[in-house]
């Protein structure tokens, strides 16, 4: 592609991000033709706006801006020491150098080769390239994670960036094998405002496999983060993710899955905790191609200052007959500075399916504080017992007990932070 | 077993294209030549005897509208419009300001008459009831019973002048206005040109903007403080002459503690073309003020392999600008081609409410876009949204629908509830609410459900002998029966009916 004049006046953040992605392209020893594409696309047709559907909520041409420009100063440094979030877990720098020593049954190679540009998941999704162009502009670094076929290996394989002040772009394509089992954690750690870091995952799950994936987002305040997780499910495999966003400045989560074989079962769960100075977005779909798959989704979401945002749509094919999905977001408010948007799509070409999504927004149940005040409890605990039941009701759903551990002390130490 | 007559001929009764008010009435008509453009705009300006200030308006609004462009984020795909392929006027001929039904032209009485529409008020009511079942409407009715219940005030727009308006006398007794808004323009300038553009300003959106350049009539009601409007105002609507894009502009006000029940029902004859028609509807109601607005819109939907039928842009929304003010928007749609609808309140006024009911019906080749918008801005609103969408056929409904509370709109209170039903599985349902909270006292409930007619409600009633197409009329009736009853009674009979004529051929 030869064109790239921008179809339109650029902002000052985007001409800046064009600019930034230009100059990391020059510093790059190796060219490759598929980044330079991706920079001529960026640089032609920009970031999205509140104009543009898939991102109607989260308009990065001005966000961005305000968010900070380029990045400078050391990486926050805890980030490299940071512990695994689960016991035995087993931490992959993604990028870094082929992993000699991974668990058993599971193989860890560096790639230099991105997958395939796929053009979305189908052509109404074109909206949902940006981060991967963004991933590719920026010269994200790649890793193939593989579970072979049957394996349960003994602890979680824990992905990480390897920690960059500017910010860092990773690539993960994980092929988990049939009949296996095993656990990821996505590791967001904090490094220095004004970065702006991009994470793509690309996840198989095999014929009657399993996956229990953790997303746990703690950037720092003035960082943004774009990720996107792309997922399908064969026969009988089964999703469980948990999303726990829980800082950065400028956030953007998107999920992507798509069961391609019947018997698959989608199990989504999420919490993002917002404050003052926080965009936090989560945009999912779920697309329903074959029959007989079940899909559930709750995000619960505490919003203390910041916008929240979550769109999260249900497509259901003409095929995929006998299709149960269900979705809900339920957010507390907890200031007047802060506000949340929802919009939970469905989106029906079958006739057999039972597909429902509910969605609520309010402050604390005044009757379940008077019940606990009237018991001698303060309102202040009062009211965060409340906050923590109405989140740990989607942690507890994870049958795992390390796992809830981790994550309810994750949520914790933000609550009592910020709560 | 060979297809026998007898099987034919009920296949062919129950196609989707048997749309049973595809007739035409052949009068002459007096229309502007096809095309849009200043000329065209002050022809229809100087038709309608306007004054200045409505022309510069109108002008300004079409300077506007030049430099905007079509949206394209609804769920609908048609073939581009040509705008310029339209004629913009077009009236009755013979029809030069009848003083009474008798100076109507008999070929549109006869029109009206194959409608049912109740000119008289007789009519009304032998056209809505069976006349053995009088007593059981009336105690349905309840508090709402008047001894001038089943009164109806029809307004009736014939493809762009409103030819008869009945019950005036008696309206203007009790100090309503009720007339085209042509008339209005002339008699009552003051109140127009305090109100028009008001609630939807010409700079809205692309479809307002075309109607206020170019609106050529509509109905134009004015309740006075404090008075109750004595009967239900009802208006038809019917898109008649070949090409012509129909604008109606609707301007309804209650003043102070006022109270008015508008009806608004559509339908139009068969033909092959895709019409344009771009309505705006505003809606201004003062404290303690409330406006019920309910249509049932059925027109032609094209054939069945989607060939003509209306196009319909309509911008409907309401102002609660007073405070404890209320509107109520019902609506059930059946008709149309491609429906782009969003009927909304913007509950300004402290302690106003919002309401939105809504039945989309899509069979054939249909394509529904339609919801509500409710904008909490005032203090303890509260708003309620109940859709119910119902794809057979080929079909698309999609319900669209914000929410949305501001900062200062403390205790702002929202239910809403869309559901839809699937008949057959060449058809799709879809759901996009916007819900959006930015006060932390605001409450907002949002639930939706996709399902099909559940096997065993179908199978219990075929086991009882009723033929699959009356049960599954009758399980949707039981599905939408919320909406129905916010219908005032002379709308929800024909609504029911409507429902159940437009699912024909849904079934197999």
């Amino acid at each position: 592609m030869s064109v790239t004049a921008p179809s339109r006046a650029f902002s000052q953040a985007e001409q800046s991000l064009v600019d930034r992605a230009a100059a990391a392209l020059m510093r790059s020893a190796a060219g490759n033709s598929e980044r330079q594409n991706a920079l001529s696309m960026l640089k032609q047709e920009g970031l999205p706006s509140r104009r543009t559907e898939a991102w109607h909520y989260t308009d990065l041409r001005n966000l961005l801006g305000r968010v900070g420009s380029a990045g400078t100063g050391a990486p926050a440094g805890d980030a490299d020491i940071l512990a695994p979030l689960l016991p035995n877990g087993h931490v992959v720098e993604i990028g870094a150098a082929t992993d000699v020593n991974p668990l058993a049954g599971v193989t860890v190679q560096q790639v230099d080769k991105l997958p395939e540009w796929k053009t979305a998941l189908n052509h109404l999704d074109r909206e949902f390239d940006t981060i991967r162009l963004l991933s590719v502009a920026f010269g994200a670094k790649a890793t193939k994670i593989d579970v072979a076929a049957g394996e349960t290996p003994g602890g979680s394989i824990e992905l990480r960036a390897e920690p960059s002040a500017s910010g860092s772009h990773t690539y993960a394509i994980c092929d988990v094998g049939d009949e296996a089992k095993a656990v990821f954690v996505e590791r967001l750690s904090a490094t220095s405002a004004g970065s702006l870091a991009t994470s793509v995952a690309d996840l198989k799950i095999g014929d009657g496999a399993e996956v229990l994936w953790i997303v746990d987002q703690e950037k720092g305040a003035g960082e943004t983060h774009l990720s996107q997780f792309n997922v399908t499910l064969g026969k009988d495999a089964k999703l469980l993710l948990f999303v726990l966003n829980a800082g950065g400045g400028l956030v953007r989560s998107e999920v992507h899955a798509i069961t391609e074989g019947e018997g698959a079962e989608i199990r989504i769960r999420g919490v993002n905790l917002l404050k003052e100075g926080q965009h936090v977005d989560v945009t999912t779909t779920l697309n329903h191609l074959v029959p007989n798959t079940t899909a559930t989704e709750t995000f619960r979401n505490v919003v203390t200052g910041g916008q929240g945002v979550f769109q999260g749509m249900i497509r259901v094919s003409q095929d995929a007959q006998k299709t149960d999905a269900k979705m809900a977001c339920n957010s507390l408010l907890l200031s007047d500075d802060g506000g949340f948007s929802a919009k939970p799509e469905l989106e029906i070409f079958a006739d057999d399916v039972q597909c429902g999504h509910g969605a609520t927004a309010g402050e604390i149940d005044a009757d379940h504080l008077f019940y606990l005040m009237s018991r001698g409890i303060p309102e202040r605990q009062a009211r965060a017992l409340l906050v923590r039941a109405f989140v740990d009701e989607v942690v507890e759903e994870i049958d795992d007990e390390p796992v809830v551990e981790a994550l309810e002390a994750r949520i914790d130490r933000w609550l009592e932070a910020h709560g | 077993m060979p297809a026998v007559q007898e099987t034919i001929d009920q296949v062919r009764s129950i196609d989707v294209d048997q749309y049973k008010y595809g007739f035409e009435t052949l009068i002459e008509s007096d229309k502007a030549p096809k095309g849009l453009n200043e000329d065209i705009i002050a022809l229809i300006s100087q038709k309608k005897g306007e004054p200045q200030w409505m022309l510069d308006w109108r002008l300004e609004a079409f300077a506007r509208w030049k430099t905007m462009e079509e949206p394209s984020w609804a769920r609908l795909h048609y073939p581009e419009i040509d705008f310029q392929d339209v004629h913009y006027y077009s009236a009755p001929k013979s029809m030069s300001g009848p003083r009474s039904l008798d100076e109507v032209d008999p070929e549109i009485l006869r029109t009206y008459e194959k409608l049912g529409i109740p000119l008289k008020e007789q009519e009304i009511l032998a056209g809505v009831r069976k006349p053995e079942e009088p007593s059981r409407l009336d105690e349905e009715a309840g508090e709402d019973a008047t001894p001038q219940r089943g009164r109806v005030a029809v307004d009736a727009v014939f493809d762009s002048v409103s030819v008869a308006t009945t019950f005036k006398k008696e309206l203007q007794k009790a100090g309503v206005i009720f007339m085209p808004i042509s008339e209005a323009i002339r008699e009552y300038p003051d109140l127009v040109r305090k109100y028009l553009g008001s609630v939807v300003p010409t700079t809205d959106n692309f479809y307002a903007t075309l109607n206020s350049a170019v609106f050529t009539d509509g109905s134009f009601v004015y309740v006075p403080e404090g008075v109750r409007c004595p009967m239900e105002l009802s208006t038809y609507f019917r898109i008649n002459e070949r090409n012509t894009g129909q604008f109606e502009r609707t301007l309804i006000i209650a003043d102070k503690g006022a109270y008015v029940s508008y009806l608004e029902g559509c339908t139009a004859p068969q033909r092959d073309e895709n019409q344009l028609h771009a309505a705006v509807v505003e809606l201004i109601a003062m404290d303690d003020a409330e406006i019920k607005y309910s249509t049932v819109q059925n027109w032609y939907p094209g054939d069945k392999d989607g060939k003509g039928g209306i196009y319909n842009f309509v911008t409907k929304r309401g102002d609660c600008r007073g405070a404890r003010s209320k509107i109520s928007w019902t609506q059930v749609e059946t008709g149309s081609a491609i429906t782009w609808k969003y009927p909304s309140c913007i509950l300004r006024g402290d302690d106003s409410q919002g309401e939105f009911y809504s039945i989309a019906v899509s069979n054939g080749h249909q394509q529904i876009d339609s919801g509500t918008k409710m904008l909490h801005l005032g203090k303890n609103t509260t708003s309620r949204i109940i859709s119910k969408g119902i794809s057979a056929g080929k079909s698309n409904n999609t319900y669209r629908g914000q929410v949305m509370a501001q900062r200062r709109a403390t205790n702002a209170r929202n239910f809403t509830n869309c559901d839809s039903l699937l008949i057959g599985n060449e058809c799709g349902a879809h759901t996009v609410p916007y819900i959006e909270a930015r006060n932390s006292t605001a409450r907002f409930e949002h639930e939706a459900t996709t399902s099909k007619i559940s096997e065993d409600q179908l199978f219990y009633c075929m086991q009882r002998g009723i033929p699959e197409e009356e049960a599954i009329a009758l399980i949707v009736t039981g599905f939408v029966k919320d909406v129905i009853q916010q219908l005032p009674m002379e709308f929800a009979v024909e609504a029911q009916k409507l429902i159940g004529i437009s699912l024909e051929g849904s079934v197999g």
